[in-house]
């Protein structure tokens, strides 16, 4: 017993996230019994990623206040203040959360035409699948699962999101959501395809998939080193969240939100969130993909948090660039955002494929 | 005791583990839902935009009722409405919460007496009144602390009236205005009161029409200026008509109208007609004909050569009963509920009469009646015939068609974000539209009738209510009517104040229209910027007139008060200051390339089209049409001031858009024009002494002597018929009046959105579903004016 004890915590000891800052206090713990184990697997790096960044702490905070921040930053831009009165002296901080309780404390409507379980089922179910691209999402030198081939495991779940959007509008069985549904599968076809291929041109760029391994490679980051691949990313991420100029398949004003319309109470309080989250880990794969993850100064004092704290700030600034646009673009048509999916876009990432090969190419001669 | 639907939202708030947090969430979380119903719909517009920001208190407006907790019914509920509200309701998940905002909300306000009116209380649990007409963003605002502060379970807003002992009133001063109404018995009614006007084309017209309708007319007569009557028999209708199409270059209905004559067993219908030709654009040619007053009156429509007849025919089929053969929607209602009282218009059917003093013992009112399908409080479920009752017709055959088309059918509205106050019924193959089917009418107040009911000077404030985005040119149309009929010359600085407020009520209707169209695009920011522009516009009006929206400024014979210098100053500034957020407007919506690639090309009426369906306004003028009442008839001082009508010939979205951007800015520099005159005349009277009679000290300021001088006032018998360019097109006013009585015998209201409607349907035909979107909004529809 105790040796198998023994042997877990040299495991566990062996792959400690390193914090200068705290290194006094955790040298005072072994005087006490129990805490001890639990810091050491706090710090434990494969458990900190998941339970502190980029996993449940931050996505968590993520999803509960960067509503407001864009709900801030959008009344900012548009003449006025946003959520307020809630806590006056924080500027309504914490609004997000006054929502998300009411959300859970009101009724869930199961219409008549609804298929019930099917219906129930997917707001949480989409809600939790959507979570698992994180193991695999590296915050600095942390991360979860470290596999070769992380990227294209995360592109893969990221492809299943529209499925269970499509899930969501059939159970609804709604005129809206109907619509809506197969808005969403056009614009599902129409984004995939440059978005990944921009992935992959990053992927040849590097010459490897692993996310440490490309973060360690971009002493110049993939950003410049290949600006159209990052474009053609960065609009598939705005289409693949619904952001405004293409938030075409739930449109408000035409559709009344599409594959939710149907949705009350905390089932819809979780589809609310689910294109935040989304936006998270698009977010997070632009940063590693293309400004260079953790990477950045180091912070004295910090260790293995200096990346982490890099991390968070890049993902944020992509994050709010997305948002944002709601501000300034009105939404495409259906056509015209296909058309701009199976075209131009394309091109553009064939382009930012062809530039990556002549990188290479360069670097091998 | 039962529980009420009331008491249930408060218990499910009090009970459960969680209480004090479920209060806390529900109070910072109230989401309206996005459920226009009537005019007030302007003012909670302006609330949630940028000047007042409901988003303050947690309040984020949401277009679904799934997701919503929180009504705020904005005034008048119909009775087709009624329908809606209840199931929107029924669709929000507990507990949630009802604000009845404006006074039409309560006891129907201005429009108590109508026969389509309910009241919210009736069909919903209301939880707060905010009175008001309309009533103000602040006052909308206390409306959600108060639904807060009874979350919290605390009540310091309700107004709770003390009984006090008020010792009789001494003299006559104070007392209520007591006018009584003369209704003429047996009035005689006539269209064609030939009048003597120096008009020297119009002699050589009727020499013409005599030449080419021989044999067909009854007579042919001036009545007015630019306004000639033919009369016909009901055979010789169509021949008429067509040969006035063919000959005349007749080519658009401006307005048809059906006049009931009880006591002489008739109906009068009239179609005005006229052309867009060069000479023929000031002129009405009104043709009308008597038919007998039988069980199922009948008449030829007229639809087959002028489709613009064709929505104002159905209407009217609704109102008299009157059939138009030819017309295909003479089959169920059109603009009524299937609960509303048969044929309302006709004179046999009494409104309750206005009572000015309160006897003991006597209700108030009784006007108002419940729609028959409430369910009882008690019931928390309905039974399957209640179901049946609360859904909305279906349009059966339409979905039978489209099935066999494989094509797919959606209803859009009257509770949808992008619906306005009217049902769409949209057949769509893929995602192409194949027509689209209005069905509105769902705040209709029928202020026809409620026109024919109320002295004429009370009338002025009723004909601004349709329009309140753009009130001053809805009652300048009115007024003008009256003072045509009474030969009143209006003073010349009351001349150029009313020139100011139409074009500064011209500029805050298009941003109005304006807001609402990026709102429609999905962008929140050109909302809120315009907005923002139309914030100081509603500043000056509020100082000018004292009300943001509904002034019922303007009287016959002038306007009801000087304006002070120090108004006439920031108007001056206006003018220049609105260029800078004008230009941030224009950056970041009307150049924006993505709204541009939607409108282009888009929503494309060509001028014969536009014509065809009767469209009015900029739209008609984006189409390739030089038609702009300013010009062709001018009035009030338009013919002094230099201005350039715009005219365009794309026809599409973006050309009626940049269209009616340019007009503003002209409006604009009428504007500064006019001001800068005012303030170069001397001050003087504001109200015509021919009209002000005894009373020629009221001439700088009516106040205190309103019903003195209009209480008794009596059109000379004839029909008189105004045609004003209001913001979104030509707004048409015919009072017909007998002579006799002090209340006119039939009021006419034809306004622009009316007839655009047709416009919206054609044009988006064959266009993307999304682009119905960018149609409608580029036509700026605003429902409650259209449907009167």
């Amino acid at each position: 017993m105790m040796e198998m004890i023994d042997t877990l915590m040299e495991t566990v000891m062996s792959n400690q996230v390193s914090i200068p800052l705290i290194e006094p206090m955790l040298d005072v713990l072994p005087e006490i019994p129990m805490l001890q184990y639990m810091v050491a697997f706090m710090l434990w790096k494969p458990l900190f990623a998941i339970l502190i960044c980029p996993g449940l702490t931050v996505g968590g905070l993520t999803l509960l206040f960067f509503p407001w921040i864009e709900r801030k930053l959008c009344g900012r831009a548009q003449w006025r203040v946003g959520p307020h009165e809630i806590v006056w002296w924080l500027g309504g901080v914490i609004q997000l959360l006054a929502d998300t309780l009411r959300f859970l404390f009101q009724e869930v409507i199961v219409h008549k035409d609804a298929h019930r379980p099917y219906f129930l089922q997917f707001p949480f179910l989409s809600f939790t699948i959507f979570l698992l691209p994180l193991l695999f999402i590296p915050a600095g030198t942390i991360v979860a699962i470290q596999t070769p081939y992380a990227i294209q495991i995360i592109l893969a779940l990221v492809c299943l999101f529209p499925l269970f959007i499509l899930g969501l509008g059939w159970a609804s069985n709604s005129r809206f959501a109907y619509i809506g549904t197969v808005r969403e599968a056009f614009m599902y076809f129409a984004y995939e395809i440059p978005f990944i291929i921009a992935a992959i041109a990053m992927i040849i760029l590097y010459g490897t998939s692993d996310p440490l391994l490309m973060a360690s490679r971009q002493s110049i980051p993939g950003i410049i080193l290949n600006p159209v691949a990052a474009l053609v990313f960065f609009i598939g991420a705005a289409m693949a969240t619904g952001r405004m100029p293409f938030e075409i398949a739930d449109s408000d004003q035409e559709l009344c939100a599409g594959p939710h319309v149907e949705y009350s109470g905390i089932a819809f309080g979780l589809i609310y969130v689910l294109c935040y989250e989304k936006a998270y880990i698009l977010s997070a794969l632009m940063t590693i993909l293309f400004l260079g993850g953790g990477s950045g100064p180091v912070i004295a004092g910090l260790g293995d948090l200096s990346g982490v704290l890099w991390f968070v700030v890049k993902t944020y600034l992509v994050l709010t660039t997305l948002f944002m646009l709601r501000a300034v673009y009105p939404r495409y048509r259906l056509d015209q955002g296909l058309k701009l999916g199976w075209s131009p876009m394309l091109c553009l990432a064939l382009i930012g494929l062809a530039i990556s090969l002549v990188v290479v190419a360069v670097r091998v001669i | 005791m039962e529980e009420t639907e009331k008491d249930r939202n408060i218990r499910i708030l009090h009970s459960g583990v969680f209480t004090p947090l479920r209060r806390w969430a529900t109070k910072w979380s109230l989401w309206p839902c996005h459920f226009l119903t009537s005019c007030c719909g302007v003012e909670l517009a302006h609330t949630g935009a940028c000047g007042y920001d409901m988003e303050r208190l947690g309040t984020l407006n949401m277009g679904i009722s799934r997701q919503a907790n929180f009504i705020m019914v904005e005034g008048t509920i119909t009775r087709k409405m009624a329908r809606a509200l209840r199931i929107v309701w029924e669709q929000m998940p507990d507990p949630k919460f009802v604000n009845v905002i404006g006074a039409c909300g309560q006891r129907g306000g201005i429009f108590w007496n109508s026969y389509n009116i309910t009241r919210p209380s009736d069909i919903v649990p209301v939880d707060f009144f905010i009175p008001g007409c309309p009533i103000t963003p602040e006052g909308l605002l206390r409306g959600v602390r108060a639904v807060q502060e009874k979350i919290e379970g605390r009540d310091n807003t309700t107004i709770r009236f003390k009984h006090v002992e008020l010792p009789p009133e001494e003299g006559e001063q104070n007392r209520a205005p007591t006018t009584p109404k003369i209704f003429a018995p047996t009035p005689l009614v006539r269209v064609d009161v030939p009048r003597d006007v120096d008009w020297a084309f119009g002699n050589d017209l009727v020499k013409n029409l005599k030449a080419q309708l021989n044999g067909l007319y009854t007579s042919i007569t001036i009545t007015d200026k630019n306004r000639i009557a033919i009369k016909t028999t009901p055979e010789n209708l169509v021949e008429t008509s067509r040969k006035l199409s063919d000959t005349m270059g007749v080519d658009h209905v401006k307005s048809v109208n059906v006049i009931d004559v009880p006591h002489e067993r008739k109906f009068m219908v009239e179609y005005m007609v006229s052309g867009y030709t060069e000479e023929l654009m000031p002129v009405i040619l009104t043709i009308f004909t008597e038919i007998g007053r039988e069980a199922e009156p009948e008449i030829s429509s007229l639809t087959s050569l002028w489709e613009s007849a064709n929505y104002s025919e159905r209407e009217l089929h609704d109102f008299f009963g009157v059939k138009f053969k030819g017309n295909e929607g003479m089959k169920g209602k059109f603009l009524l509920a299937p609960d509303t009282p048969d044929t309302p218009l006709r004179r046999d059917y009494k409104l309750e009469e206005e009572q000015y003093t309160i006897e003991e013992g006597v209700p108030l009112t009784s006007a108002i009646t419940p729609p028959h399908y409430t369910p009882p409080s008690s019931s928390p479920s309905y039974s399957e015939s209640e179901l049946e009752d609360l859904k909305m017709p279906a349009y059966e055959d339409v979905l039978k068609e489209a099935e066999k088309n494989d094509e797919f059918v959606a209803f859009i509205g009257p509770h949808h974000s992008g619906s306005g106050h009217l049902r769409w019924v949209m057949r769509m193959k893929g995602d192409i539209i194949k027509e689209v089917i209005p069905d509105p009418g769902y705040v209709h107040r029928s202020m026809e009738k409620i026109a024919e009911n109320r002295l004429y000077i009370q009338n002025v404030p009723l004909t601004e209510r349709p329009n309140i985005s753009d009130p001053i040119n809805m009652n300048l149309g009115y007024v003008r009517a009256i003072e045509n009929a009474l030969g009143i010359e209006v003073p010349e600085r009351a001349k150029y104040i009313r020139t100011i407020m139409a074009e500064l009520s011209r500029i805050g209707a298009f941003f109005y229209d304006m807001g609402i169209f990026p709102l429609f695009m999905g962008h929140s920011t050109g909302f809120m910027y315009s907005f923002a522009i139309r914030e100081m516009v509603l500043e000056l009006m509020v100082r000018m007139t004292g009300s943001r929206c509904t002034p019922s400024f303007i009287i016959p014979g002038g306007i009801r008060r000087d304006i002070s210098d120090d108004v006439l100053d920031r108007t001056r500034k206006f003018t220049s200051a609105i260029h800078k957020r004008l230009k941030k407007y224009e950056n970041i919506f009307v150049y924006n390339p993505v709204l541009i690639s939607r409108m282009k090309e888009v929503g494309v009426l060509t001028r014969e089209e536009a014509i065809r369906c009767g469209i009015v306004g900029p739209f008609l003028r984006a189409s390739g049409v030089e038609y702009d009442v300013r010009k062709a008839e001018p009035y009030e001082v338009y013919d002094k001031l230099d201005w350039e009508a715009t005219t365009g010939d794309a026809g599409d979205c973006l050309g009626r858009i940049f269209g009616r951007l340019e007009e503003m800015k002209q409006s604009v520099e009428i504007v500064r024009q006019a001001v800068d005159a005012v303030q170069e005349m001397p001050r003087g009277g504001v109200i015509s002494e021919e009209i002000l009679g005894d009373y020629k000290e009221a001439s700088g300021d009516i106040r205190g002597y309103l019903y003195n001088v209009y209480g008794d006032l009596v059109l000379p018998k004839g029909e008189w018929t105004s045609v004003t360019e209001a913001a979104r097109g030509t707004v048409l006013y015919s009072i017909i009046s007998d002579g006799e009585s002090n209340v006119p015998y039939r009021v006419r209201i034809i306004t622009p959105c009316w007839m655009n409607l047709r416009g919206i349907i054609e044009a988006s035909k064959g266009e993307r579903v999304a682009d119905f979107w960018t149609v409608y909004a580029s036509f700026g529809y605003f429902p409650p004016e259209a449907d009167r």
